[in-house]
């Protein structure tokens, strides 16, 4: 198969995906038992024949037919349709957001990936490495990612980047260290050391360059691990990104941002899975 | 070695919550009007929260609900991935790949984001054990596609073992091959997915609980009393706070150490 072909097999299905994750959106959020909740509900002041109305009026305006045409129309505008608890385009929205979220995605995974090379390459070459050399990781991967952020704001010590560099140099470390330590125990690698070569040679010529493919389809994961620790911490550090938006359309049953970040999260997922599976491809190919 | 440490760690503790459930005078929901926001003393041995309720109680209550829930939303998943794993490896090619789509439309969201948004859309006036119970239910929904996956790729490697083929060249029946052969063979992969998925879920409730999308109250919830930190004014009192963040942490270190080591056998 050319290698055109399988790009452009990739593209199509994830722009199925895409479809289907828009549609699923729509569905669970129309089906969901508490889509007609009103906060009108609780109050005792309205009576029981009100409340009926009031139900059967969100019942004409909200058919799946009526949410699907808007949202359809909110594309083909570019907008992503008008966001029901701000009344501003969705698109306006996302936009001013999607800055702050990506910059602390990025320097999340780097930093994350830095501490997580930095103690698992020299834990790697050590002959009995015990499982306690990993203890801080594994106790960071014990901690819920709000217990985490909750935690630094109390003791007053770093912020948002911090809690997701340790989150994702938890996540990492273990494979990388199984990685490291199968890249040491390679036959060309025993003869070097029996060569006497020195150890920075060794990591900067034999290991790193051995280990880096697989390194990079990890890293193109970790996108996933950060995307949903985002979350949590935006909220608790309350950074204006796009996880903090995603938390304020859930509260407020805002469906069309609810949609559009949906969409969002599973283009930036699929192109994470399309770069991971990347060097193989190429290798089939 | 390590399994029989984790599983005498974890029986002590569940052994120490329920006698704090069952000695204790107060309900996890009882508010005692006259000790709000209480220092440890002889009626409330970890003092009480903001509204008076006992707090050994609330953590010992919170670590029978999550591990209760997690362990039977992890069943639930496993269930629907066995299923799932089995009817793709087992049908032809075609049905196959729409399951595997569908796994992978799952997948294709940071679940997260599918949690928040299946959970916030409860009715408003759903009972506590109703959130409970749906927030659960939830996990065990979305927890499946990764686990279906992988049960796919070993039914996958089964198919295809010399005894299959001998057993049904024998005349043996899809259903008795897979209850007979299959399914011994495959508890190594469910066990472990099984076990992975308890500490998973606990802590995914403790993430959504702590955005205020979790166990509702008064029910008692690791979430739940992760926004108790939030209350500096109490945290200046009493440092009997991180008591629940710091069992939670215990738990699923003793949860971590058996599935790594169920996943090293396997």
């Amino acid at each position: 198969m050319s290698l055109l072909m399988i790009i452009a097999m990739r593209a199509g299905r994830s722009l199925l995906l895409l479809f289907f994750a828009a549609a699923g959106t729509i569905l669970l959020v129309r089906f969901a038992p508490g889509f007609f909740s009103d906060s009108r509900e609780l109050d005792a002041k309205y009576a029981q024949a009100v409340q009926t109305e009031i139900q059967e009026e969100m019942l004409r305006q909200h058919s799946l037919r009526q949410i699907a045409m808007l949202q359809v129309k909110g594309w083909m505008k570019g907008d992503f349709g008008q966001s029901r608890q701000y009344n501003v385009p969705v698109a306006e929205l996302i936009a001013a957001r999607v800055r702050v979220s990506a910059l602390l995605l990025v320097k999340g995974i780097f930093f994350g990936w830095l501490l997580a090379v930095c103690a698992a390459l020299p834990i790697s070459a050590l002959r009995r490495a015990g499982p306690l050399w990993g203890l801080p990781f594994t106790l960071l991967l014990a901690v819920p990612a709000a217990a985490l952020a909750t935690i630094c704001i109390l003791a007053d010590i770093g912020g948002p980047l911090l809690v997701l560099s340790l989150l994702i140099a938890a996540r990492e470390f273990k494979l990388l260290r199984s990685l490291l330590e199968g890249a040491w125990c390679s036959p060309h690698l025993l003869h070097g050391r029996a060569q006497g070569l020195p150890t920075c040679a060794l990591v900067a010529l034999h290991i790193l360059p051995n280990v880096t493919v697989q390194m990079c389809a990890l890293m193109t994961l970790s996108i996933v691990t950060a995307l949903g620790a985002l979350v949590p911490i935006e909220v608790i550090f309350t950074v204006p990104g796009v996880g903090q938006l995603a938390w304020s359309a859930v509260m407020n049953r805002d469906l069309p941002v609810l949609v559009a970040v949906s969409l969002l999260m599973a283009c930036v997922v699929g192109l994470a899975g399309m770069l991971s599976t990347r060097p193989i491809t190429m290798e089939a190919v | 070695m390590k399994m029989r440490l984790s599983a005498v760690l974890l029986l002590l503790l569940l052994f120490a919550g329920a006698l704090a459930l069952l000695l204790s005078r107060y309900d996890y929901a009882f508010q005692d009007r006259d000790a709000i926001m209480a220092p440890s003393s002889a009626q409330h041995w970890t003092g009480t929260d903001e509204v008076g309720r006992d707090r050994l109680v609330r953590v010992s209550a919170a670590l029978f609900i999550g591990l209760t829930g997690a362990s039977a939303a992890a069943a639930i998943t496993t269930l629907i991935a066995a299923l799932f794993g089995f009817m793709a490896a087992f049908s032809t090619q075609c049905i196959a790949n729409i399951l595997l789509f569908v796994s992978d439309l799952i997948l294709s969201l940071p679940w997260i984001f599918l949690l928040m948004m299946a959970r916030s859309m409860l009715p408003l006036t759903a009972s506590p054990l109703e959130t409970a119970v749906m927030t659960f239910l939830i996990l065990a929904a979305l927890g499946w596609p990764a686990c279906a996956r992988t049960i796919y790729r070993g039914a996958l490697a089964l198919r295809s073992a010399e005894w299959m083929i001998h057993g049904y060249a024998s005349g043996l029946k899809t259903l008795q091959l897979i209850r007979l052969h299959l399914l011994p063979h495959l508890r190594s992969l469910l066990l472990p997915q099984f076990l992975i998925c308890i500490p998973a879920f606990i802590m995914a409730e403790a993430n959504l609980g702590a955005l205020g999308l979790g166990v509702g109250e008064p029910l008692p919830s690791w979430g739940a009393m992760l926004m108790e930190l939030d209350n500096s004014a109490q945290l200046a009192q009493t440092r009997l706070l991180y008591l629940p963040i710091a069992l939670l942490v215990v738990v699923l270190l003793i949860l971590e150490s058996f599935t790594s080591e169920v996943k090293t056998d396997a």
